[in-house]
């Protein structure tokens, strides 16, 4: 019998708020690894954005130990996954990691759209899946429709599927047990050429990268030459060891174990998830397949707020870029903003997580632009062109045309809410390609819309039209030609670049109008008439105008009270601060973000 | 320049609460007004005594309503200064009331007012607000123009020469002409004072509920700020001297005590949330009345030590000095001089100056300079080789102009 033999490399997934990161919580506290006072809610959600949006981004890996009932010990490596389809292809490296999944499905819900998408992922990485029913413990389980859901949905054979609480810790035994039986162990050859999947990596101030990683052949010691076979870098080997949590060294690592690689790399993106490391003294001829290049989807300015220094911003997202190998960035100069950078992210969210960092863990004051997505511009010489940042596009008259990014959007929804996430969809230029009766009472919907209506809160629309019950997952197309302008505000009759958007033509007329209304309630008063305009090119198309401000004082400093007048005061030079000044119009930071998130539900 | 001193004192009850207020005030049938008298005076005795019985210029008693409080109780009070501080010759010592609180007769009225004389009140405030019945009733005021002209005779028979009656405008509904018109009643009645605020619509009062629920309308700023310079082309031209953003009097007849709050003099606050500018200190009692009554029930034995309950006790730095000099200076006409602001700013520290004040004043300010000129160059504001001022369009802004300094 092979040391293999008693391991198992699994993965949970499931739909956000299943209870992903609850049940692991729970195993980690069975297999007795974290005393359970030592717990934090939710111990692989390391980072407090994530804890407080109840999402995983970042990946941890635990390797648990457990005593099965029959009478053998097992390694279970628990390896963690995103849970957000901004981040399909980390989770897709993470599952090619693994032998098996634990599949949760919440027995309240049933199948949703991003189960329906992670078991998919799975499944191209013939992982042997286990569904399990969680939130047993609430009055409104329905394990029996959730069998069957599993059952007609996925396909999947749910009749042994064990039922279980995360919460409350039932069922977790009989869970256990049966995912040593179900899952396979892995295979490899421990005295093949080195072959290890690089499937995370994190930096860590004292060690350097270090890098998750699933061993599939071969075996790696401190002090051996590693080479990722797809960038060609080279490293030393400073420490390997496990992951039980944190890091404890140990020998080495071989074949179908999962652990962590030390070797005085700067920075994640010198060790890319779904590279493959090798010996460089004994390489493998081939490296794992499935590796791509990180690819930014979303792009937006992120610029220093008033008081803010260049160099801050540059420092903390030099120390982002370190930790993220998806996030990239470049300077821009914006004649409304001044100095700052062009950000690049995998998706919306990605891009809040990266923005809210800089403001809590780096207490920076920022401004961050609209967010666009990158157009391909074919210029009439021929040549073509990535925009990325709408103030950039060339003259019109250059043009030949512009193509957009397309993408697939999968919904899954009650059929109560099929008209109007028809409605919402069409609104944001999709196209409808499928509609599928999963079950009597559940469609899912295949659109193929532009990403560019995805980006800016459809996710919200669409969730306030279901009443929270649709869900939603895509992924990149093609890029498609499309008829689309820029549309240039302009406040005061000087344009603010950084309020540039690219719209399709047919709505420019609306967008302006929306936009120019959004900004008379967003900007103050002042103490002159401040005109807004939409314009293509040349042309004004929509018009508002803020009126002056009149009146900002306080009458009466009531019996002596100077404190609190001092405090209003304190306030006010706050609020200010947060306010940048172009020609005389203060525009407050919010009007950057804020003034696409346009209602078009009326 | 000598700094002067006064006492403010703080009478947290009346008979009914008006519809925009959001002031500390409690109702006067059933509040506790006498035991409040008697920590009232055990609190002025206590930090008399624990200040050295200093020099006063100015004593305010404000509210509230002091005027609802019993003859005997007010007298307990005055008592109370007298005995723990030492009163100047001649003194501003003035006591807030509302029309129709002296008393339902006359006779009633006039027998209050005789005892005020004597217990040394030599000024009265009025809060008149409107005078039109209607828009007074919409405020939840008790009383009418004809209580106030009334008032105002007996007031006059009982020798209060120095007389200020508060007037509101921007009453919701109400046009610039209204308040014009009320003005012009007002200035019939030939007060030596006037103050003059736009309502502002609070939190939590009915007003403001209103506001919320969409049943009222605010007067728009415009109107406000029209009405705001009409009165004052009005007043200037009755011969009142607009000396502060929201007061104006006639000739030596500026309010002695409140000019105490905007040329950072020192100021003892006395009674439920009052507050005070003392050693340097910015302090503000606390608001809930049983604990108050509490701290002070009772005095302590020979020196013994009261621990006073405070809701705020802030040790001034001498930044917060200079920013509050200018500030609160920026409130009156003459504005702030870098002299006064450094003064201030040098309350605190050692040794003394030997910058130009002016060249002082904007190093420690350096950072406003160029928005300060840019108010400058639109008109709202005046710096020259002495100091600071607003205009009067700067002051329809001053917020705006102030937190620059803060």
């Amino acid at each position: 019998m092979s040391y293999l033999d008693n391991i198992r490399n699994f993965s949970i997934i499931a739909h956000i708020d299943h209870g992903k990161s609850t049940l692991a919580d729970r195993l980690i506290e069975k297999t007795g690894l974290v005393e359970a006072r030592d717990m934090k809610e939710q111990y692989l959600d390391n980072m407090d954005i994530e804890r407080e949006r109840g999402i995983t981004i970042k990946l941890q890996t635990t390797r648990l130990k457990y005593q099965a009932k029959d009478g053998q010990e097992y390694i279970l490596n628990l390896i963690d996954t995103p849970g957000h389809v901004d981040f399909n292809y980390e989770v897709s490296r993470s599952l090619a990691a693994c032998d098996g999944a634990v599949l949760v499905v919440d027995a309240t819900q049933g199948v949703e759209a991003q189960t329906l998408g992670n078991v998919y992922l799975a499944l191209d990485e013939d992982l042997e899946i286990m569904p399990v029913l969680n939130k047993m413990d609430l009055d409104s389980a329905r394990p029996a429709d959730a069998r069957a859901e599993i059952e007609d949905i996925i396909g999947l054979d749910a009749s042994e599927a064990p039922e279980i609480s995360a919460k409350t810790g039932m069922g977790i035994d009989e869970m256990l047990e049966k995912l040593v039986e179900v899952i396979p162990p892995p295979k490899g050859d421990p005295d093949g050429k080195l072959k290890a999947l690089i499937f995370d990596s994190y930096y860590d101030s004292y060690k350097g990268v270090i890098i998750y990683t699933r061993i599939f052949d071969g075996r790696v010691r401190k002090g051996d030459v590693i080479r990722m076979m797809n960038t060609g870098k080279n490293y030393e080997v400073t420490e390997v060891g496990y992951c039980i949590p944190g890091t404890v060294p140990s020998d080495e690592l071989k074949a179908g174990e999962v652990g962590y690689i030390c070797g005085s790399i700067k920075q994640v993106a010198d060790a890319r998830v779904g590279d493959t490391i090798t010996l460089a003294s004994d390489p493998a001829e081939e490296p794992l397949k499935g590796y791509k290049k990180a690819q930014s989807m979303v792009y937006c300015g992120i610029f220093p707020a008033e008081g803010e220094k260049y160099e801050n911003v540059k420092d903390a997202l030099e120390k982002l870029q370190v930790n993220d190998a998806a996030f990239n960035f470049e300077p821009e100069n914006s004649a409304a903003l001044g100095y700052g950078f062009r950000c690049g992210f995998l998706g919306l969210l990605h891009m809040d997580v990266i923005t809210e960092r800089l403001a809590r863990e780096f207490d920076l004051d920022i401004i961050t632009t609209l967010p666009s997505v990158v157009y391909k511009v074919v210029m009439k010489d021929g040549s073509v062109l990535d925009i990325q940042n709408p103030s950039n596009l060339p003259d019109p008259i250059l043009i030949s045309r512009i193509e957009e990014p397309i993408v697939k959007a999968d919904i899954m929804t009650p059929n109560d809410y099929v008209g109007s996430i028809m409605t919402l969809c069409q609104n944001r230029r999709g196209k409808m390609i499928h509609m599928e009766y999963l079950t009597k009472t559940r469609v899912q919907l295949h659109y193929e819309m532009p990403l560019n209506e995805v980006i800016y809160d459809f996710f919200d629309a669409l969730k306030s039209r279901t009443r929270g019950y649709a869900s939603l997952d895509y992924e990149f197309l093609r890029y498609q030609p499309a008829k689309l302008v820029k549309l240039d505000i302009l406040l005061n009759r000087e344009q603010i670049d950084a309020l540039s958007t690219i719209v399709p033509e047919e709505e420019a007329m609306a967008k302006g109008r929306g936009i120019c209304e959004k900004l008379k309630d967003i900007i103050p008063r002042h103490q002159f008439e401040v005109p807004i305009q939409a314009a293509i090119g040349q042309k004004i198309i929509a018009r508002e105008t803020v009126r002056a401000y009149r009146k900002d004082v306080l009458a009466k400093c009531y019996g002596g009270d100077v404190s609190r007048k001092k405090k209003l005061l304190e306030k006010q030079k706050a609020g200010k601060k947060r306010m940048r000044q172009f020609g005389q119009v203060t525009v407050p930071q919010e009007a950057f973000t804020e003034v696409l998130k346009l209602d078009d539900g009326k | 320049m000598i700094k002067k001193t006064g006492l403010y004192i703080h009478i947290p009850f009346c008979v009914r609460k008006c519809n925009y207020c959001a002031f500390l005030s409690f109702d006067a049938e059933t509040s506790p007004r006498k035991e409040y008298t008697d920590a009232l005076v055990n609190e002025i005795t206590y930090r008399g005594e624990q200040l050295g019985h200093p020099e006063i210029d100015t004593v305010y008693v404000g509210g509230g309503t002091p005027s609802v409080l019993d003859i005997s109780q007010m007298r307990d009070i005055m008592h109370a200064v007298c005995k723990s501080f030492r009163v100047k010759e001649g003194a501003e010592i003035t006591i807030e009331a509302n029309p129709a609180t002296l008393g339902r007769k006359d006779g009633v009225m006039l027998a209050k007012l005789q005892a005020y004389r004597f217990m040394g009140f030599n000024r009265l405030s009025m809060g008149v607000q409107a005078m039109d019945n209607d828009r007074l009733h919409y405020m939840g005021r008790l009383h009418t123009a004809e209580n106030v002209v009334r008032d105002m005779e007996l007031i006059r028979r009982k020798g209060f020469d120095n007389v200020n009656l508060d007037l509101m405008f921007s009453i919701p509904g109400e046009t610039t002409e209204d308040a014009l018109s009320d003005l012009e009643r007002i200035l019939g009645l030939d007060p030596e004072h006037i103050s003059c605020y736009s309502l502002q619509i609070e939190e939590g009062t009915p007003f403001g509920d209103m506001a919320e629920a969409g049943e009222l309308t605010e007067v728009p700023d415009e109107e406000d700020r029209r009405t705001y310079h009409e009165i004052c082309r009005v007043l200037r031209e009755a011969g009142y001297e607009h000396y502060e953003i929201s007061n104006f009097a006639k000739p030596g007849f500026r309010s002695r005590h409140n000019s105490l709050y905007w040329d950072m003099s020192d100021y003892i606050g006395v009674g439920l949330g009052a507050s005070g500018f003392t050693d340097g200190r910015r302090y503000k009692n606390i608001s809930d009345i049983e604990a108050y009554i509490e701290a002070f029930a009772k005095l302590p034995e020979e020196g013994g030590r009261i621990e006073i309950p405070l809701e705020e006790d802030h040790l001034n730095s001498s930044f917060d000095n200079i920013s509050e000099a200018v500030f609160t200076g920026l409130r009156r006409s003459e504005g702030i001089s870098y002299e006064e602001a450094l003064d201030a700013y040098m309350r605190c520290a050692e040794g003394p100056m030997h910058e130009d004040p002016q060249a002082a004043f904007w190093r420690i300010f350096a950072e406003a300079k160029e928005e300060a000129e840019d108010y400058v160059r639109r008109g709202l504001l005046i710096i020259d080789d002495k100091g600071l001022k607003l205009t009067e369009q700067g002051i329809d802004i001053s917020n705006q102009i102030m937190s620059l300094f803060v």
